[in-house]
């Protein structure tokens, strides 16, 4: 079956962190190599120190919702089906915050603070997802 | 040396069409009415026009590369900002600094939608416009995740703001109907027959949680056009001068988030409670005003959480307390800071903000009738986004 949601723009900029995802079904982003600030949206140079000198680090994927909404409107045909479907914002152990869907939970459990850990989605032959799931104990 | 653009400028005329849900007319021909109406408003004609300019050109709207040649201008300057309704003050921002450079002396500011381009919307769209901005763009957008829209946004910022304040959704049914009972006060409003109660707030189904359908602006069609010029050639027109006190633009950053102020912790921000110093805030400067002197003021209120956070944005309140500054009756007519005396765009119509500046001048020429602020001097248009302009009669 085709995959029917949008998929994320791939750059030469983003490349390493959609190639971590699919090849080691790890969570990367960069880490400065002078000031060690840990950033997020990928950029092309330190946004604390602004030097291009930065490489890309294992996150733990381990983080906690910050914020959440549920939509209940149809933007995109693909997420038609799942609707009323989560966004979550999570911030990470390492500061940066991301955006994501919630899987394996219910929406009426989301709450601040929830502990999460990413998960990898194979979602096309080329693209895998970073999405989160609760931490259970 | 630097020279203050105070009471350099002024807006001379207002126009507008009728509004609706849908106009069978093109973005082009609403656009040439609301001119002529400004036009005829200022007591000037077509060709006195020598600047136009748009915060809401193509896509979604009618191309600015396209009005001048269309409608026979002859200008010369032209300009549009990416098709966001945010831009408003920037546009007449980008007037005003031109004008008071010498440069051009008659600027129509105008909007324009309509029918023929509604699959050409850049928000909230199926993956085209908005949605493909490298890096998120204003909103935050993520389609991967099915992330898109202002109002999603804006809901991810009142999540936080519920859960740091312990504010409620059914506070801002009363943000709602204050802006409703406005709207019920003016015959240009879409909404001006229509009660809104918290029940009906709060029964609405949502668009994305915890936002339901009465926290969102309206989507609507028609033209609007403002004309500013020199206070010296504003002198001699038709209508007595609104002349421009003030500005500022709009900041960005990593401390910035549009849908929230700074310290909510949302995106990238920082997690503070944000209390605004003299220094974020130079259109007051600028104006040489104070908050006490404000009479009214006008913000973008796409969603009802926008007018909390430009009341404590701008210090009009401190943190947390603009939903019971709200709840207590202060932004109503008669309150002691009306707000969108207009309808605003949750009530009256969607004109990227054009509809306030248009309800501003009224008020300050005092031609708004039942909804006339009384004594009014001053108006602050300012956003929950940052920036400000500032009015005055």
């Amino acid at each position: 079956m085709p995959y029917e949601k949008p998929l994320p723009p791939v750059s030469p900029l983003n490349k390493p962190y959609w190639d971590a995802a699919k090849e080691k079904r790890e969570l990367h982003l960069q880490k400065c190599r002078q000031c060690g600030h840990t950033w997020w949206p990928i950029a092309p140079i330190c946004p604390n120190c602004h030097v291009r000198d930065y490489k890309w680090e294992k996150m733990s994927g381990k983080g906690k919702v910050n914020s959440w909404v549920v939509f209940h409107q149809r933007y995109f045909p693909g997420f038609e089906k799942e609707i009323p479907y989560n966004v979550c914002e999570i911030e990470l152990e390492e500061g940066p915050r991301v955006m994501t869907n919630l899987v394996n939970a219910k929406n009426e459990e989301i709450h601040m603070g929830m502990p999460v850990e990413v998960v990898f989605e194979d979602i096309t032959e080329e693209i895998t997802l970073p999405k989160f799931q609760p931490i259970r104990k | 040396m630097a020279s203050s653009l105070k009471d350099q400028v002024a807006v001379v005329g207002v126009g507008h069409t009728q509004y609706g849900r849908r106009l069978e007319r093109s973005p082009f021909d609403v656009i040439a009415e609301a001119i002529q109406n400004a036009l005829d408003d200022a007591g000037l004609r077509w060709e006195d026009l020598d600047g136009i300019a748009s915060n809401s050109g193509s896509p979604g709207s009618a191309d600015m590369d396209s009005v001048p040649t269309l409608l026979g201008l002859k200008v010369k300057g032209y300009w549009q900002t990416w098709s966001h309704g945010r831009y408003c003050g920037t546009a007449l921002t980008w007037a005003a600094l031109n004008i008071n450079a010498g440069i051009v002396n008659y600027v129509a500011l105008v909007h324009g939608s309509g029918g023929g381009r509604r699959d050409r919307r850049p928000q909230g769209d199926g993956g085209g416009g908005e949605a493909a901005r490298e890096g998120g763009g204003g909103h935050a957008e993520a389609p991967e995740y099915g992330m898109t829209s202002p109002g999603a946004g804006t809901a991810l910022a009142t999540r936080r703001y519920f859960d740091r304040f312990g504010a409620t959704s059914r506070q801002l049914a009363n943000v709602a109907m204050t802006i409703r009972r406005h709207a019920n006060l003016n015959p240009s409003a879409l909404f001006r027959d229509r009660i809104l109660s918290v029940e009906d707030h709060q029964t609405s189904r949502f668009i994305c949680e915890p936002l339901h359908l009465f926290d969102y602006c309206l989507v609507t069609e028609g033209g609007t056009c403002v004309i500013l010029t020199s206070a010296e050639r504003a002198k001699n027109l038709k209508k007595p001068p609104v002349y421009l006190m003030g500005t500022q633009p709009i900041p960005a950053g990593r401390h910035e988030f549009i849908f929230g102020i700074p310290g909510m912790g949302i995106g990238q921000m920082e997690n503070y409670e944000y209390r605004p110093t003299v220094d974020d805030h130079p259109v007051y400067r600028m104006a040489g005003v104070k908050h006490e002197d404000i009479d009214g003021l006008f913000t973008y209120d796409a969603f009802t959480p926008l007018i909390w956070f430009t009341l404590e944005r701008f210090g009009f309140v401190g943190p947390g307390e603009a939903p019971a500054f709200v709840d207590d009756g202060n932004i109503a007519l008669g309150g002691r800071l009306p707000m969108n005396t207009n309808g605003g765009l949750l009530s009256e119509v969607h004109k990227s903000g054009w509809n306030h500046q248009i309800e501003i001048v009224r008020q300050l020429r005092g031609e708004a009738g039942p909804r006339q602020i009384k004594d009014v001097e001053v108006i602050q248009w300012a956003n929950a986004y940052g920036d400000s302009l500032i009015y005055r009669r």
